[in-house]
């Protein structure tokens, strides 16, 4: 009797835990904190924030309980990450929620979301220079693209290995918004250039909105099919909002399917950071370089937002490039933020809509093309 | 392999370069095949109509006879230069009934008819209100040929 209790305390968490459990049970909880009583992106990171939890209550080898160990439920669940299902049915239900009206009515804007994706490939040659493999290496740039699904998408297919970090950093940044863009944006724009007031967009016929999603999905999807299962759902999610007749479906994928999509992928992303595959000197370097990459990508934006202002006529302000990452809609009400600092009376909100929505576009393209590059 | 000698090695430039290019042809594409895409509506919705207005025309040609196909009696004929007399006394619209009752104290023959064989060849015609009027267009048609 006595050896079945030692036997049993010697299998509980308390027994088998070490430091790194501990450690990232606290930042579990951090971000648990930071999802609630901060609100930053709380839809996420309550989730992830549990999922660290799960994942990191220590537990006896090969009892099936693991998320890395076959058949367990985390497992199966995690399928889903490791298979690259959630994130096009993410992108779904983004294509479902998203008005596309405000990039439609100024399509010039959409430059600002390419510009944006210089970051991913400058984070791509920094993480290079450092010594990680190319696959590795593009997977860490996509964390400048401020979009979670498509960094854990790129990552699923090109280093599996390093989901767990690449997730939680990217997700932990479009959260970090807030804080991270607003020194850059006011660093590299003069107080007048925040001052600049855009003209009101002009309305965008229904026709135009049905017509839409179906060419920009053959446009883009013929130019890098590798886009396809991203850009694909994004647009026909967007095509069911559109045409009225499929309601139904358009509620069902903006609300249901993205939201049990988004607790299955926050909870399992979440679970797969154990602190035995998390806390490495490289998942250091992956949240150093995701800084960067979210650093450089807000400044692109914003540096090319000026140079449109020297060729165009009717100027734009400059603040809005750096919505061009893809954190819809974060970016864009930081945008906003920012601008009514300046001046309270001035609306960016609408106009910064059109580069964060072509950021999550050009983001998908990225991403696709550096899977092509690396499956060559 | 660390610096610009994993770079060089990885063609890590050549990706970077390539790929952002392709990013931004995309974009541009898209933004450019959007900008033409409610100019390409405006035109279609504008031939849409005018090859609208156009069926609306032929329709309207196919349907009223030329004046040439009315074989109006010749009884009805005469009988409609009467009736056009009572109409301008009556006054338009008018409504048929009170045509038919003027027309019956006036003494003349076969009224109810006579109304008939007017109204089927257009001489007579509603105005969608419930009243009808003289056709002077068609009258003027047949006059001239």
């Amino acid at each position: 009797m006595e050896n079945l209790l030692i036997e049993f305390l010697s299998n509980t968490g308390f027994a088998l835990a070490d430091y790194r459990n501990i450690i990232m049970i606290l930042v579990g909880i951090t971000i648990i904190y930071l999802g609630v009583a901060k609100q930053y992106e709380p839809l996420l990171l309550v989730p992830i924030g549990f999922g660290m939890l799960i994942g990191n209550i220590p537990v006896i080898k090969d009892f099936g309980l693991g998320i890395y160990e076959s058949g367990s439920f985390l497992n199966y669940v995690y399928y889903g990450v490791t298979h690259d299902i959630y994130p096009p049915l993410i992108f779904l239900g983004i294509g479902a929620l998203t008005d596309f009206s405000t990039m439609l009515a100024r399509p010039v804007l959409m430059l600002l979301g390419a510009a944006a994706q210089i970051g991913i490939f400058t984070t791509f040659l920094g993480a290079l220079a450092i010594g990680f493999p190319p696959n590795e290496a593009a997977s860490i740039g996509i964390i400048g693209g401020a979009d979670g699904p498509t960094a854990i998408f790129l990552t699923a297919m090109l280093a599996p290995r390093l989901i767990g970090p690449i997730a939680v950093a990217a997700y932990s940044y479009m959260a970090l918004v807030p804080v991270i863009q607003p020194p850059i944006m006011r660093l590299l724009t003069t107080r007048k250039e925040r001052l600049i007031r855009m003209e009101e967009p002009r309305e965008v016929s229904k026709k135009e909105k049905i017509i839409f999603p179906i060419v920009g999905f053959l446009l883009c999807c013929f130019l890098a099919p590798a886009a396809l299962p991203l850009l694909g759902m994004l647009f026909f999610g967007n095509l069911l909002k559109e045409c009225v007749v499929v309601e139904r479906l358009a509620k069902t994928a903006r609300t249901s399917l993205i939201d049990i999509v988004t607790i299955l992928l926050g909870v399992t992303v979440g679970a797969s950071t154990q602190a035995d595959v998390f806390l490495t000197r490289q998942s250091i370097g992956i949240f150093a370089l995701g800084a960067f990459s979210f650093a450089i990508a807000t400044a692109a934006g914003v540096i090319f937002a000026k140079i449109m202002n020297l060729f165009l006529r009717k100027k734009i302000n400059p603040l809005i490039g750096a919505a061009g990452v893809s954190a819809v809609p974060n970016s864009a009400r930081v945008v906003q933020m920012v601008g009514q600092k300046e001046d309270p009376t001035n609306f960016l909100l609408m106009h910064a809509m059109a580069p964060n929505i072509s950021g999550v576009i050009g983001s998908a393209i990225a991403a696709a093309i550096l899977w092509s590059f690396m499956s060559l | 392999m660390f610096g610009f000698e994993a770079i060089i090695a990885h063609d890590g430039l050549g990706i970077s370069v390539i790929g952002i290019s392709i990013v931004f042809v995309s974009l541009i594409l898209l933004s450019f095949a959007v900008s033409r895409i409610h100019k390409l509506i405006e035109l279609w919705d504008k031939k849409y109509t005018s090859y609208q207005r156009v069926k609306k025309t032929q329709q309207k040609d196919q349907k009223t006879p030329s004046v040439s196909d009315l074989a109006i009696p010749q009884d009805v004929q005469r009988a409609s230069r009467q009736f056009k007399l009572l109409i301008e006394w009556i006054g338009e619209p008018f409504p048929l009934p009170k045509l038919l009752d003027l027309s019956g104290k006036c003494g003349l023959s076969r009224p109810h008819s006579t109304v008939n064989e007017l109204l089927k060849c257009e001489l007579i015609i509603p105005d969608e209100n419930g009243y009808y009027v003289w056709n002077k267009q068609l009258e003027e048609k047949r006059s001239s040929t």
